[in-house]
Protein backbone atom coordinates (compact mmCIF):
# COMPACT_ATOMS: atom_id res chain seq x y z
CA UNK A 1 0.00 0.00 0.00
CA UNK A 2 1.18 3.71 -0.59
CA UNK A 3 1.54 6.14 1.82
CA UNK A 4 2.01 10.10 2.10
CA UNK A 5 4.41 11.35 4.50
CA UNK A 6 4.04 15.00 5.23
CA UNK A 7 6.64 16.65 7.82
CA UNK A 8 6.84 20.35 8.54
CA UNK A 9 8.86 22.78 10.71
CA UNK A 10 12.29 21.67 12.28
CA UNK A 11 11.43 17.80 11.30
CA UNK A 12 12.17 19.26 7.64
CA UNK A 13 15.89 20.00 8.74
CA UNK A 14 16.16 16.27 8.93
CA UNK A 15 14.23 15.17 6.44
CA UNK A 16 11.80 15.56 2.86
CA UNK A 17 9.12 17.84 3.30
CA UNK A 18 6.92 15.11 0.98
CA UNK A 19 7.84 11.35 0.43
CA UNK A 20 5.80 8.51 -0.33
CA UNK A 21 6.25 5.20 0.58
CA UNK A 22 5.20 1.67 0.65
CA UNK A 23 4.52 -0.95 2.72
CA UNK A 24 3.58 -4.23 3.27
CA UNK A 25 -0.34 -5.01 4.86
CA UNK A 26 0.07 -4.63 8.41
CA UNK A 27 2.00 -1.99 8.69
CA UNK A 28 1.80 0.49 11.46
CA UNK A 29 3.33 4.13 12.13
CA UNK A 30 5.86 1.94 14.36
CA UNK A 31 6.65 0.29 11.08
CA UNK A 32 6.75 3.36 9.24
CA UNK A 33 9.20 5.55 11.65
CA UNK A 34 11.04 2.54 11.69
CA UNK A 35 11.57 2.96 7.68
CA UNK A 36 11.94 6.89 8.06
CA UNK A 37 14.51 6.82 10.87
CA UNK A 38 16.50 4.68 9.08
CA UNK A 39 16.49 6.98 5.95
CA UNK A 40 17.20 9.93 7.54
CA UNK A 41 20.28 10.44 10.08
CA UNK A 42 19.24 12.63 13.11
CA UNK A 43 15.48 11.74 12.87
CA UNK A 44 15.26 8.64 15.76
CA UNK A 45 16.95 10.68 18.34
CA UNK A 46 15.25 13.74 17.31
CA UNK A 47 11.54 11.71 17.60
CA UNK A 48 12.35 9.19 20.36
CA UNK A 49 12.87 9.75 23.90
CA UNK A 50 13.55 5.48 24.04
CA UNK A 51 12.66 3.15 21.34
CA UNK A 52 8.93 2.85 22.78
CA UNK A 53 8.57 6.33 23.42
CA UNK A 54 7.93 9.08 21.21
CA UNK A 55 9.62 12.75 22.63
CA UNK A 56 6.36 14.97 23.55
CA UNK A 57 6.09 17.53 21.00
CA UNK A 58 5.98 14.54 18.05
CA UNK A 59 2.29 14.79 17.07
CA UNK A 60 1.80 12.64 14.09
CA UNK A 61 -1.27 12.91 12.21
CA UNK A 62 -3.29 9.75 10.27
CA UNK A 63 -5.45 11.51 7.82
CA UNK A 64 -6.29 14.30 10.21
CA UNK A 65 -6.27 12.39 13.19
CA UNK A 66 -4.01 12.29 16.38
CA UNK A 67 -2.57 8.64 16.36
CA UNK A 68 -2.38 9.56 20.14
CA UNK A 69 -6.53 8.87 20.06
CA UNK A 70 -6.09 6.07 17.66
CA UNK A 71 -3.64 3.39 19.26
CA UNK A 72 -0.53 5.58 19.23
CA UNK A 73 2.92 3.58 17.39
CA UNK A 74 0.40 0.50 16.80
CA UNK A 75 -2.09 2.94 14.90
CA UNK A 76 -2.35 0.44 11.53
CA UNK A 77 -1.44 2.00 8.31
CA UNK A 78 -4.07 1.79 5.21
CA UNK A 79 -3.45 2.28 1.51
CA UNK A 80 -3.46 6.26 0.48
CA UNK A 81 -3.18 7.44 4.29
CA UNK A 82 -1.40 11.08 4.34
CA UNK A 83 0.47 11.25 7.92
CA UNK A 84 1.33 14.22 8.70
CA UNK A 85 4.59 14.89 11.56
CA UNK A 86 4.68 18.22 12.85
CA UNK A 87 6.35 19.62 15.85
CA UNK A 88 4.08 22.26 17.37
CA UNK A 89 5.29 25.84 17.75
CA UNK A 90 4.45 27.32 21.43
CA UNK A 91 5.73 30.55 21.28
CA UNK A 92 4.05 33.60 21.15
CA UNK B 1 -11.09 75.19 14.34
CA UNK B 2 -11.40 71.47 13.49
CA UNK B 3 -7.70 69.79 11.68
CA UNK B 4 -9.61 68.17 8.74
CA UNK B 5 -6.40 65.42 8.66
CA UNK B 6 -7.35 65.25 12.51
CA UNK B 7 -11.13 64.68 12.47
CA UNK B 8 -12.74 61.31 12.73
CA UNK B 9 -15.99 62.19 10.91
CA UNK B 10 -17.58 59.21 10.34
CA UNK B 11 -16.65 55.79 10.71
CA UNK B 12 -17.74 55.48 6.66
CA UNK B 13 -13.95 57.74 5.92
CA UNK B 14 -12.24 55.91 8.04
CA UNK B 15 -13.10 52.63 7.15
CA UNK B 16 -13.67 53.70 3.02
CA UNK B 17 -11.18 51.38 1.84
CA UNK B 18 -12.19 47.82 3.97
CA UNK B 19 -16.45 48.32 3.81
CA UNK B 20 -16.21 46.97 0.57
CA UNK B 21 -15.27 43.51 1.84
CA UNK B 22 -18.27 43.08 4.24
CA UNK B 23 -20.01 46.24 3.81
CA UNK B 24 -21.28 48.71 6.15
CA UNK B 25 -23.00 46.01 8.37
CA UNK B 26 -20.43 43.86 8.26
CA UNK B 27 -18.50 47.13 10.02
CA UNK B 28 -20.80 47.43 12.53
CA UNK B 29 -20.51 43.92 13.48
CA UNK B 30 -17.33 44.32 14.31
CA UNK B 31 -17.47 47.57 15.84
CA UNK B 32 -20.32 45.57 18.35
CA UNK B 33 -17.95 42.70 18.81
CA UNK B 34 -16.03 41.75 22.05
CA UNK B 35 -12.75 40.10 21.87
CA UNK B 36 -10.39 38.36 24.24
CA UNK B 37 -6.99 39.06 23.29
CA UNK B 38 -4.94 36.39 25.94
CA UNK B 39 -1.10 37.52 25.99
CA UNK B 40 0.34 40.70 24.72
CA UNK B 41 3.34 39.75 23.38
CA UNK B 42 4.27 39.04 19.69
CA UNK B 43 0.85 37.77 18.25
CA UNK B 44 -0.98 39.50 20.66
CA UNK B 45 1.02 42.85 19.41
CA UNK B 46 -0.22 41.97 16.00
CA UNK B 47 -3.51 41.09 16.11
CA UNK B 48 -4.04 43.87 18.65
CA UNK B 49 -2.97 46.35 15.99
CA UNK B 50 -5.23 45.30 13.34
CA UNK B 51 -8.04 44.89 15.46
CA UNK B 52 -7.81 48.56 16.57
CA UNK B 53 -7.04 49.18 12.73
CA UNK B 54 -10.08 47.46 11.15
CA UNK B 55 -12.31 48.87 14.15
CA UNK B 56 -13.23 46.40 16.63
CA UNK B 57 -15.16 47.96 19.12
CA UNK B 58 -13.81 46.23 22.41
CA UNK B 59 -10.44 44.12 22.89
CA UNK B 60 -9.65 42.87 26.27
CA UNK B 61 -6.23 42.26 26.54
CA UNK B 62 -4.68 39.88 28.94
CA UNK B 63 -1.25 40.14 30.29
CA UNK B 64 0.64 39.91 33.51
CA UNK B 65 3.91 41.15 32.62
CA UNK B 66 6.09 44.12 32.33
CA UNK B 67 7.65 44.86 28.87
CA UNK B 68 11.71 43.84 28.72
CA UNK B 69 14.24 45.00 26.38
CA UNK B 70 14.30 41.56 25.01
CA UNK B 71 10.32 42.15 23.69
CA UNK B 72 11.16 44.92 21.46
CA UNK B 73 12.98 42.34 18.62
CA UNK B 74 8.87 41.20 17.92
CA UNK B 75 6.65 43.10 20.50
CA UNK B 76 5.63 45.73 18.26
CA UNK B 77 3.14 47.48 20.62
CA UNK B 78 5.67 48.59 22.78
CA UNK B 79 8.38 51.37 22.41
CA UNK B 80 11.83 52.02 24.22
CA UNK B 81 9.59 54.02 26.29
CA UNK B 82 7.63 51.41 27.78
CA UNK B 83 10.66 49.37 29.08
CA UNK B 84 9.19 48.15 32.72
CA UNK B 85 5.87 49.59 32.07
CA UNK B 86 2.76 46.62 32.81
CA UNK B 87 2.04 45.45 29.21
CA UNK B 88 -1.64 45.77 28.88
CA UNK B 89 -1.47 49.79 29.97
CA UNK B 90 1.20 50.03 27.17
CA UNK B 91 -1.22 48.36 24.96
CA UNK B 92 -3.68 50.30 25.95
CA UNK B 93 -1.88 53.82 25.70
CA UNK B 94 -0.73 52.09 21.86
CA UNK B 95 -3.99 50.65 20.82
CA UNK B 96 -5.62 54.03 21.70
CA UNK B 97 -3.46 56.26 20.09
CA UNK B 98 -4.13 54.08 16.49
CA UNK B 99 -7.84 54.30 17.56
CA UNK B 100 -9.44 56.35 20.21
CA UNK B 101 -12.75 54.95 19.83
CA UNK B 102 -11.86 51.13 20.61
CA UNK B 103 -12.94 50.29 24.16
CA UNK B 104 -9.77 48.59 25.78
CA UNK B 105 -10.08 46.23 29.26
CA UNK B 106 -6.57 45.96 29.86
CA UNK B 107 -6.63 43.25 32.57
CA UNK B 108 -3.38 42.45 34.23
CA UNK B 109 -3.73 38.69 35.03
CA UNK B 110 -2.44 35.23 35.19
CA UNK B 111 -4.92 33.12 32.88
CA UNK B 112 -5.60 29.98 34.36
CA UNK B 113 -8.53 27.49 35.18
CA UNK B 114 -9.63 30.19 38.52
CA UNK B 115 -9.53 33.47 36.01
CA UNK B 116 -10.28 32.11 32.69
CA UNK B 117 -14.10 31.82 33.45
CA UNK B 118 -14.61 35.66 34.23
CA UNK B 119 -12.14 36.57 31.04
CA UNK B 120 -14.21 35.11 28.79
CA UNK B 121 -17.26 36.28 30.35
CA UNK B 122 -19.50 37.96 27.56
CA UNK B 123 -16.40 37.66 24.68
CA UNK B 124 -17.68 36.51 21.05
CA UNK B 125 -14.33 35.25 20.56
CA UNK B 126 -11.12 34.22 22.37
CA UNK B 127 -7.33 34.82 20.31
CA UNK B 128 -4.48 32.81 20.85
CA UNK B 129 -1.32 35.14 21.74
CA UNK B 130 -0.35 32.95 24.46
CA UNK B 131 3.20 31.60 24.93
CA UNK B 132 2.71 27.73 26.33
CA UNK B 133 0.40 25.46 25.83
CA UNK B 134 -0.87 25.55 29.54
CA UNK B 135 -2.53 28.20 29.64
CA UNK B 136 -3.83 27.69 25.97
CA UNK B 137 -5.42 24.32 26.84
CA UNK B 138 -7.05 26.27 30.09
CA UNK B 139 -8.34 28.90 27.05
CA UNK B 140 -9.27 25.74 24.91
CA UNK B 141 -11.42 24.32 28.00
CA UNK B 142 -12.80 27.97 28.81
CA UNK B 143 -13.96 28.03 25.11
CA UNK B 144 -15.44 24.71 24.70
CA UNK B 145 -17.88 25.10 27.80
CA UNK B 146 -18.95 28.76 26.66
CA UNK B 147 -19.16 27.82 23.31
CA UNK B 148 -16.79 30.41 22.05
CA UNK B 149 -14.67 29.83 19.55
CA UNK B 150 -11.03 29.89 19.82
CA UNK B 151 -8.86 30.84 17.11
CA UNK B 152 -5.29 29.21 17.76
CA UNK B 153 -1.89 30.58 16.61
CA UNK B 154 1.67 29.84 17.61
CA UNK B 155 5.14 30.33 16.58
CA UNK B 156 8.90 28.98 16.80
CA UNK B 157 11.59 30.88 15.39
CA UNK B 158 10.06 30.75 11.43
CA UNK B 159 7.64 28.89 11.74
CA UNK B 160 4.01 28.45 13.28
CA UNK B 161 1.05 27.26 13.30
CA UNK B 162 -2.77 28.44 12.79
CA UNK B 163 -6.57 26.98 13.10
CA UNK B 164 -10.24 28.02 14.26
CA UNK B 165 -11.48 25.70 16.64
CA UNK B 166 -15.49 25.88 16.46
CA UNK B 167 -16.87 23.99 19.57
CA UNK B 168 -19.20 21.91 17.99
CA UNK B 169 -17.75 22.13 14.46
CA UNK B 170 -13.91 21.64 14.42
CA UNK B 171 -11.38 19.56 16.93
CA UNK B 172 -10.40 21.51 19.80
CA UNK B 173 -6.70 21.76 20.52
CA UNK B 174 -6.21 19.24 22.67
CA UNK B 175 -7.78 17.06 19.60
CA UNK B 176 -4.41 18.03 17.80
CA UNK B 177 -2.05 18.47 20.58
CA UNK B 178 -2.73 16.31 23.08
CA UNK B 179 0.33 16.66 25.19
CA UNK B 180 2.29 19.72 26.43
CA UNK B 181 5.49 19.62 23.67
CA UNK B 182 8.34 20.75 26.36
CA UNK B 183 10.87 20.88 23.85
CA UNK B 184 11.59 23.45 22.07
CA UNK B 185 13.55 26.21 20.91
CA UNK B 186 12.83 29.36 21.93
CA UNK B 187 13.99 31.60 19.26
CA UNK B 188 11.69 33.94 17.85
CA UNK B 189 11.43 36.94 15.43
CA UNK B 190 8.81 39.43 14.80
CA UNK B 191 7.77 38.79 11.26
CA UNK B 192 6.81 35.35 12.19
CA UNK B 193 4.82 36.99 14.85
CA UNK B 194 3.62 39.16 11.56
CA UNK B 195 2.60 36.39 9.73
CA UNK B 196 0.64 34.27 12.25
CA UNK B 197 -0.73 36.94 14.28
CA UNK B 198 -2.30 38.14 10.69
CA UNK B 199 -3.65 35.28 9.76
CA UNK B 200 -5.40 34.99 13.05
CA UNK B 201 -6.98 38.73 13.07
CA UNK B 202 -8.03 37.63 9.25
CA UNK B 203 -9.95 34.81 10.56
CA UNK B 204 -11.43 36.65 13.66
CA UNK B 205 -12.56 39.30 11.46
CA UNK B 206 -14.30 36.83 8.83
CA UNK B 207 -16.05 35.08 11.62
CA UNK B 208 -17.21 38.14 13.18
CA UNK B 209 -18.15 40.09 9.76
CA UNK B 210 -19.32 36.27 8.15
CA UNK B 211 -16.82 36.87 5.18
CA UNK B 212 -15.07 33.91 2.94
CA UNK B 213 -14.16 30.60 4.26
CA UNK B 214 -12.52 30.10 8.05
CA UNK B 215 -9.92 28.02 8.65
CA UNK B 216 -11.85 25.31 9.99
CA UNK B 217 -10.81 21.67 10.48
CA UNK B 218 -7.27 22.85 8.97
CA UNK B 219 -3.96 23.52 9.96
CA UNK B 220 -2.58 26.02 8.41
CA UNK B 221 1.48 25.36 8.75
CA UNK B 222 3.99 28.29 8.18
CA UNK B 223 7.16 27.82 7.09
CA UNK B 224 9.20 31.26 6.75
CA UNK B 225 12.22 29.60 6.53
CA UNK B 226 11.76 27.91 2.95
CA UNK B 227 8.80 30.48 2.37
CA UNK B 228 6.12 27.62 2.38
CA UNK B 229 2.46 27.17 3.80
CA UNK B 230 0.40 24.53 3.64
CA UNK B 231 -3.22 23.46 5.09
CA UNK B 232 -3.44 19.81 6.42
CA UNK B 233 -6.87 18.19 7.27
CA UNK B 234 -7.56 17.78 11.13
CA UNK B 235 -9.77 16.21 12.85
CA UNK B 236 -11.72 15.60 16.07
CA UNK B 237 -11.37 12.98 17.93
CA UNK B 238 -14.43 11.18 19.92
CA UNK B 239 -11.60 9.60 22.59
CA UNK B 240 -10.56 14.01 23.30
CA UNK B 241 -10.08 14.23 26.82
CA UNK B 242 -11.20 17.81 26.65
CA UNK B 243 -14.51 17.91 23.80
CA UNK B 244 -15.04 14.02 23.13
CA UNK B 245 -18.36 12.94 23.72
CA UNK B 246 -20.26 9.91 25.11
CA UNK B 247 -23.81 9.04 24.45
CA UNK B 248 -25.96 11.42 25.82
CA UNK B 249 -23.46 14.08 26.08
CA UNK B 250 -23.59 16.44 23.30
CA UNK B 251 -19.87 17.46 21.72
CA UNK B 252 -18.16 20.10 23.63
CA UNK B 253 -19.56 19.91 26.93
CA UNK B 254 -17.85 16.93 28.37
CA UNK B 255 -15.12 18.94 29.72
CA UNK B 256 -16.92 20.93 32.18
CA UNK B 257 -15.39 21.61 35.44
Amino acid sequence: MKITVKAFATFREVMDMQIELEFPEGATVRTLLSELTGRYKGLGEMMFADPDTLRDFVNILKNGRNIHFIAGLATPLDEGDMIALFPPAAGG
Amino acid sequence: MEDPYMSKESSDTRFLRQIPLFGKEGQTKLQNARVLLAGAGGLGSVIATYFAAAGVGYIRIVDEDVVECSNLNRQILFHEQDLGVCKVEAAEKTIHALNSDVEVDAVCRHIDETSVGDLVQGMDLILDGMDNFTARYVLNRAGLNEKIPFIHGAVNGFYGQVTTLIPGVTPCLRCIVPTTPTWEKNAIIGVTCGAIGSVETSEAIKYLTETGKLLENRLLLWDGLRGECESIQIMNSPDCTDCGFSEGEPYGRRSSV
